[in-house]
């Protein structure tokens, strides 16, 4: 009896599960597997070649603007200056296209707020205008390295004589802020722009390269301690480049041998919640949805330089290449391979040419910004109070993020990947 | 054996009843329609008390008591903002958190310097920092604006904010009651917005998680956890009112309410012990707080708690957004929180 009982419970079990999930995965009741586990590792393989070809461009560019650096330095002319702006923007090209890679390998993650950190209290760095508004409660938004050779925050006294790499890194959310950046992208970029006082007004940041030089025209003051803190921070940002370069090289102990020893769902995971994190949370939240909203210019990505749209139309595409197994190199080579979408469209073909039509609305959305950018409407006058037609641009491009990430957990489902956070998929009772 | 069989095919047939159809009914009449409800009323609320106390018929305490319930509601709703009030800008209109560079305070004394008496459309076009509670926090509690002494230069922002809200939650309350709205969209399937039952449901647990999520990082912020342990009292949530620990205890118990409907579909009995306890565990330590939450942060001794606090929201997230979500067989895919 008790055995007959049991075994009606297990009707039960299964008829409740086909009257109530009608819309779940058909794979998982036919019993087959949602993708072929080698056909998988080559894709997680390939993913792994991806960042490694984005982080080695990234390197090549920054030593690109390395080298124009140091013609700026050299001789401080304004055609110098702009040379090493365009060579700022270069730069970006290929390491907005790596942001996919975060969220969930921790060694990017770890890594990261030492090169990309954003958004910044620039006073920690050098002059501001008496407009500048910091972070509440930030003991360092006004502590100006490069004017001061010493730096008292609470109890600690800092000694600022030398700039170097490891002070600077060192100085990095000084008093627990995270607002206080001293190194990376955007610690450059102010170096090289200096603020953006137009507001959501037409206009970027218009530091002289005088700034950097040490005659009789020199302007701004400590002017060498300037020309330090930029030769350091961008010598480090070459330094991290490098690092990171390692972590993904083939047959060596490092991150990328940790990544491909892990199983495969966790691999394919880790891609697709890299994928979505970018999409949805950074890219359409922290960096779209909160300038627009606020009409905040202070939270535009590239306040300084105006490259906004560049760094958001080349994120979009990095979440596109993890995708199709495809990035475009800076020597124009494309790199393509093992897909998720072969892996998708294997069990599922609906599903993977509805993600791509995303990729492709959200590439046109995004294609938007930058369009209006070289119409010299850049992202912050997009983001002014009273501008419903530049509202409506960047709620687009927000828009497009949003479905397309709807998408991207259907592929994930066509994978049988339910739980996708990493942090928490693995999880148990 | 007779009887066994009996009793299956009865169980069988109420199951294609569908048990999830019938949670997602009772959630939607009984719990997510009465919050956009008592949001809507805590709002007509608080342009009656604006009013009164702009003329003179109020004290200033009675329109502070009128705010902490409207933030009340707004809180308990967050967790339940499935739908309409979760689309386009609506919700940032309503709190703008957190507020790292002060923007309320520039921003509404920018306003007030540009329109001295802001008209109804000013405010409704202004920007959200402006539009929503937030602001209203500003003008009441902070202490430059000395709002008593100041009711000429405030008045007329605080009755257009009141009326936003007010405007705003009618909005949202008529996209849900409308026919073939949100109400309807919960009910009756499949629709434009979910196949069937199961995707409605995963949709209001999707939206309860990111609010026990969001829970966490309202704690988690000024706590420091961003900031290498060091306490940002500016970035809890209602800083200037002191109140984010009502606040927490308002959004939680709108998860809880979400929880107590979906427990009957939980055959794990251990499960629904760990969950009940996890709630009760959090609400009790919110409601042991002895100071508010700026204040707590600030001091060495209540690190701890805080603490202790924070690990018991991560094991209620855990529990429902991993192993729930895995025993229901939904998918809780991204959240805004994600990326953070």
């Amino acid at each position: 009896m008790l055995s007959r009982v049991s075994t009606g419970g297990l009707l039960l079990a299964s008829l409740l599960f086909s009257a109530c999930s009608d819309d779940t995965a058909t794979s998982e009741a036919d019993g087959s597997p949602a993708y072929d586990d080698a056909q998988a590792r080559a894709v997680i393989n390939h993913y792994a070649d991806l960042a490694l070809a984005g982080y080695s461009d990234a390197l090549a560019q920054a030593q690109v603007l390395r080298d124009s650096i140091d013609t700026l330095l050299a001789e401080p002319s304004e055609a110098n200056l702009a040379a090493a702006r365009q060579a700022w923007r270069d730069a970006r090209v290929p390491y907005m296209q790596t942001e996919v890679f975060r969220f969930v390998n921790t060694v990017v993650d770890e890594w990261e707020g030492q090169v990309n950190a954003w958004p910044l209290d620039e006073g920690l760095i050098d002059y501001v205008d008496d407009s500048y508004q910091a972070v509440m409660g930030n003991p360092g938004a006004r502590a100006n390295i490069i004017a001061s050779e010493s730096l008292k925050i609470g109890e600690q006294q800092l000694d600022l004589t030398e700039l170097n790499a490891d002070l600077l890194a060192g100085l990095n959310e000084l008093g627990g802020s995270e607002a206080n950046v001293a190194t990376g992208y955007h610690a450059i970029e102010f170096l090289l722009w200096g603020q953006d006082l137009n507001g959501t007004g037409p206009g970027a940041g218009e530091r002289p390269a005088t700034d950097f030089a040490t005659g009789d025209n020199a302007t701004g003051g400590h002017n060498q301690r300037r020309r330090d803190y930029l030769k350091v921070v961008t010598d480090l940002l070459i330094d991290d480049l490098e690092a990171m370069v390692a972590q993904w090289q083939p047959e060596q102990d490092n991150y990328r041998a940790e990544l491909e020893a892990d199983s495969v769902e966790n691999g394919l995971r880790k891609m697709l919640f890299g994928m979505g994190s970018l999409s949805l949370g950074e890219l359409a939240g922290e960096r779209m949805k909160v300038a627009l909203a606020a009409h905040s210019p202070e939270d535009e990505h590239d306040c300084f330089s105006d490259n906004t749209h560049f760094s958001h139309f080349y994120n979009g595409k990095g979440i596109e290449n993890v995708y199709l197994g495809e990035y475009q190199r800076v020597n124009g080579e494309t790199l393509s391979g093992p897909s998720l979408s072969d892996l998708v469209a294997a069990s599922d073909p609906q599903a993977d040419k509805a993600l791509k039509a995303h990729f492709d609305a959200s590439e046109a959305a995004l294609q938007a910004l930058v369009d209006s950018a070289e119409k010299g409407v850049y992202f912050d006058q997009l983001i002014a109070p009273g501008n419903a037609d530049g509202a409506a641009t960047v709620n687009a491009a927000i828009n497009a993020l949003v479905e397309q990430t709807t998408s991207i957990e259907k592929a994930a489902l066509v994978l049988e990947i339910q739980a996708l956070n990493p942090d928490t998929a693995n999880h148990s009772f | 054996m007779r009887f066994a069989i009996v009793l299956v095919s009865v169980l069988a047939l109420s199951a294609c009843s569908n048990p999830r159809e019938e949670v997602t009914t009772r959630l939607a009449n009984q719990v997510l329609l009465p919050a956009h409800e008592q949001w809507l009323a805590s709002n007509i609320a608080l342009v009656k008390s604006s009013r009164a106390w702009c003329a003179g018929e109020q004290e200033l305490a009675d329109l502070k008591q009128t705010f902490h319930a409207t933030q009340a509601a707004w809180s308990h709703l967050q967790p339940l903002m499935v739908g309409p009030l979760s689309e386009g800008n609506r919700s940032w209109q309503v709190q703008f958190w957190p507020d790292k560079r002060n923007m309320v305070a520039r921003q509404t004394e920018a306003l007030l310097e540009q329109s001295p008496e802001p008209t109804q459309q000013q405010v409704d076009e202004a920007s959200v920092v402006v539009q929503g509670l937030t602001a209203f926090e500003y003008v009441l509690f902070d202490e430059n604006t000395d709002v008593a002494a100041n009711q000429d230069r405030y008045c007329p922002l605080l009755i257009g904010i009141a009326r936003h809200q007010q405007a705003l939650s009618q909005e949202v309350l008529d996209l849900w009651q409308q026919s073939g709205g949100m109400l309807d969209q919960l009910i009756s399937f499949p629709n434009d917005r979910y196949a069937s039952a199961d995707e409605a449901l995963g949709g209001i647990l999707r939206v309860q998680i990111t609010g026990v999520d969001t829970l966490k990082k309202k704690l988690g912020t000024p706590m420091g956890r961003l900031n290498s342990g060091v306490p940002q009292p500016y970035q809890a949530e209602a800083w200037r009112s002191r109140h984010s620990t009502e606040n927490l205890l308002a959004s939680l118990g709108g998860a809880q309410a979400v929880w107590e409907r979906v427990r009957s579909l939980v055959g794990d009995a251990k499960l629904v012990s760990q969950i009940d306890a996890a709630y009760k565990s959090v609400s009790d330590k919110l409601e042991a707080l002895p100071a508010p939450l700026m204040e707590i942060v600030q001091d060495p001794a209540g690190k701890a708690s805080l603490q202790a606090l924070y690990q018991d929201l991560d094991t209620l997230e855990n529990l429902q957004q991993v192993d729930l979500a895995q025993h229901l067989g939904i998918q809780i895919g991204f959240n805004a929180n994600d990326g953070d």
